[in-house]
């Protein structure tokens, strides 16, 4: 079989979902300041919301970063996929699975796991393609033609093993029969945070130790703070779950140990940030922001910071006080998954469909011009929904503050949330253009094509 | 022998499982075993009937935890605001969940919390409320003007009345496993089921 087909097939796919994820944002978006919006039962706004959170998920975030590491891998190892046409089955199985996931939630038949909503048997399917995605990651590894495994390697490792459990746990283990109330909660939230932490966290993180050098032609800033970075969040993260349910009814020692935890975050954490402010320190000025790619790994890397650094701070009891169960979570999640990890996605998309496809990228120009649009889009975005929760979380305090009241506070952040996500939702059309011109689009340049070894 | 954990699939491997896998047995199956509310409580719990089970389904289904929290956390800001009559809502606490298989404990108040709304509204009220969210019934005649009309709850019109019936059921049992909404005397302050 041809190579990167695997790839080629899941990169294509995600594209596709990561639009109808964004409608579904906006859908979800408008309905909050017109509630009467499409009351229908199929799009009544719990259901648009698990569509939305699931399609990017699973469907665009999950899928570009298999669809990407399916390519870096055998560059980085000098090698070929382990089997091209166990990676075909898997993009193809884990295609249909979705779709059947998304249409049994809009019919309502869901799992009451947040992030987990897609109920059996298609969970179960996931969690197939997910072993066949381990088999052929470990395959490739283990057929590799250099001997030492580079720090991308680390992470894509870890993340297989890992996630194999902390999906398991939460839509598995969880839906088990003794398995009830609180503690369902904790296993639940376990698989939520380490859903972010532990699968998208490091497979992003795998992507950009390997655009970032190849992009900017400069070596890794620091080797000993890669391996600080990786050592360091395969011990914490894991144990940070509870954190989201701070002053509620599990028990309090569980909470504490989740707030030191999550503290303990930072030192992977700025040991990876500063890899990479490192490395684009050190490389060459023209090649620093030349282009859409430098600049979305640049831009998600601060909203890494940002969002790794808010983390901790949510997880002080005084400040969960105030902004938990406000838009503050909300703007926070956003932050980690569309600012920071979609953002290594759409670069390592940007940087591979023109490999595949065996020419330069359609148009730099556009790329910039989309980069612009959703940076200055999404800043203001989840500014205000960290405003509309702190000023939520001040109103609650006051009991003579009826509910309806401190909505009406907000409804402001929400008129707001609503419209930069529209621009947001523009300049994904632009990034899919962009991306479906360089694979099927008629223009003439062609390039060498990047084979990992000869075919 | 010198182990050259980056020349070596094994080790990166096995390493990488054995750390995450300290903090995941340490927060997943320990929590239960060392604080046992989380599993089993010592106190009497509501047994669900066939029709508040069916009311659970359609709550689970709706997706009502999405913007509904059911936990009333060691804030006195949280038990002053669900609370009834200048009576302090009780604190939820671990062991009154046991007997929830779907915990609806929730991660964003959208709308109220409901863990202590069970008896607070009749069910007429709620009828009315599924139909019409924005119809805060004459329990709010008008007491903030404009807000009055500011939720942004979806409308439930499309629900049969039998699931209306149902939800109702299942919503009416919430936070009764403590009986908390009595005055000094231990008379309930509830006007819809004295």
């Amino acid at each position: 079989m041809k190579q990167d087909t695997a790839a080629k097939t899941m990169v294509i796919a995600s594209c596709l979902y990561f639009g109808l994820a964004l409608t579904m944002g906006l859908l979800t978006a408008l309905k909050f300041i017109v509630p009467t919006v499409g009351e229908i039962e199929y799009l009544s706004m719990p259901r648009v919301r698990m569509l939305h959170t699931n399609i990017n998920l699973f469907g665009w975030l999950l899928q570009a970063d298999m669809g990407i590491l399916f390519w870096i891998l055998p560059r980085i190892l000098h090698t070929r996929l382990f089997s091209e046409k166990l990676g075909v089955v898997t993009g193809i199985l884990y295609n249909l699975t979705v779709i059947g996931g998304f249409a049994a939630i809009i019919l309502g038949h869901v799992k009451n796991v947040e992030y987990g909503e897609i109920p059996p048997p298609f969970d179960y399917l996931i969690a197939v393609c997910w072993v066949l995605f381990l088999i052929n990651v470990v395959g490739t590894v283990a057929t590799r033609r250099v001997k030492y495994l580079y720090v991308s390697v680390w992470y894509a490792l870890g993340s297989v093993i890992w996630t194999t459990f902390v999906y398991l746990t939460g839509n598995m283990f969880s839906q088990l029969p003794m398995v009830s109330g609180v503690n369902e909660a904790n296993l639940i939230w376990f698989y939520v945070h380490n859903a972010v932490g532990l699968i998208f966290t490091p497979l992003g993180v795998a992507i950009a130790y390997y655009l970032i050098p190849k992009q900017l032609d400069t070596p890794i800033y620091s080797h000993k703070l890669s391996m600080v970075g990786f050592w360091v969040i395969s011990f914490v993260y894991v144990w940070t779950g509870a954190h989201h349910m701070l002053h509620g009814p599990q028990p309090y020692w569980l909470q504490t140990v989740a707030i030191i935890f999550s503290w303990s975050l930072i030192i992977p954490v700025m040991a990876v940030i500063t890899n990479f402010f490192g490395t684009f320190a050190t490389a060459p000025r023209g090649l620093r922001m030349k282009g859409p790619i430098p600049k979305l790994l640049m831009m998600g890397t601060v909203y890494y910071i940002f969002t790794c650094l808010q983390g901790p701070f949510q997880a002080i009891r005084e400040v969960s006080e105030i902004v938990s169960k406000t838009d503050w979570v909300v703007g926070h999640a956003h932050m980690a998954l569309f600012g920071a990890f979609s953002y290594y996605a759409m670069a390592g998309v940007y940087y591979v469909a023109p490999k595949m496809a065996g020419r330069p990228l359609y148009s730099e120009k556009l790329g910039d011009l989309q980069f612009w649009i959703m940076t200055l889009a999404s800043i203001p975005f989840f500014a205000v929904l960290w405003i509309s929760g702190v000023v939520q979380g001040y109103a609650w305090l006051n009991p003579a503050n009826s509910f309806v009241e401190t909505l009406e506070a907000i409804r402001h952040a929400h008129i707001m949330r609503f419209s930069t996500g529209g621009l947001i939702f523009l300049a994904y059309f632009l990034f899919l253009y962009n991306v479906m011109q360089t694979f099927f689009g008629k223009y003439g340049e062609t390039a060498e094509k990047e084979t990992a070894v000869a075919e | 022998m010198k182990v050259n954990v980056e020349r070596s699939l094994l080790w990166t491997a096995t390493g990488a499982f054995v750390l995450f896998a300290i903090g995941a047995v340490l927060t997943t199956i320990v929590p239960p075993l060392v604080s046992k509310d989380m599993q089993v409580s010592q106190y009497p719990l509501h047994e669900y009937t066939e029709q508040e089970l069916r009311g659970i389904e359609i709550y689970k289904r709706e997706g009502c935890v999405y913007c509904h929290t059911q936990q009333i956390r060691h804030l006195e800001s949280d038990q002053k605001r669900y609370g009834w009559r200048l009576v302090d809502a009780a604190v939820s606490d671990s062991w009154e969940y046991v007997n929830d298989k779907d915990n609806f404990l929730g991660t964003k108040r959208t709308g109220p919390d409901l863990a202590r709304v069970g008896g607070k509204y009749s069910s007429e009220w709620h009828w009315a409320h599924f139909k019409d969210p924005r119809n805060m019934g004459e329990k709010f005649p008008n007491r903030k003007g404009i807000y009055e009309r500011a939720s942004i709850m979806p409308s439930f019109a499309y629900l049969s009345d039998e699931e209306i019936k149902d939800l109702t059921a299942y919503i009416q049992t919430l936070g009764r496993n403590k009986n908390w909404r009595v005055d000094e005397n231990g008379v309930p302050l509830n006007d819809y089921e004295k």
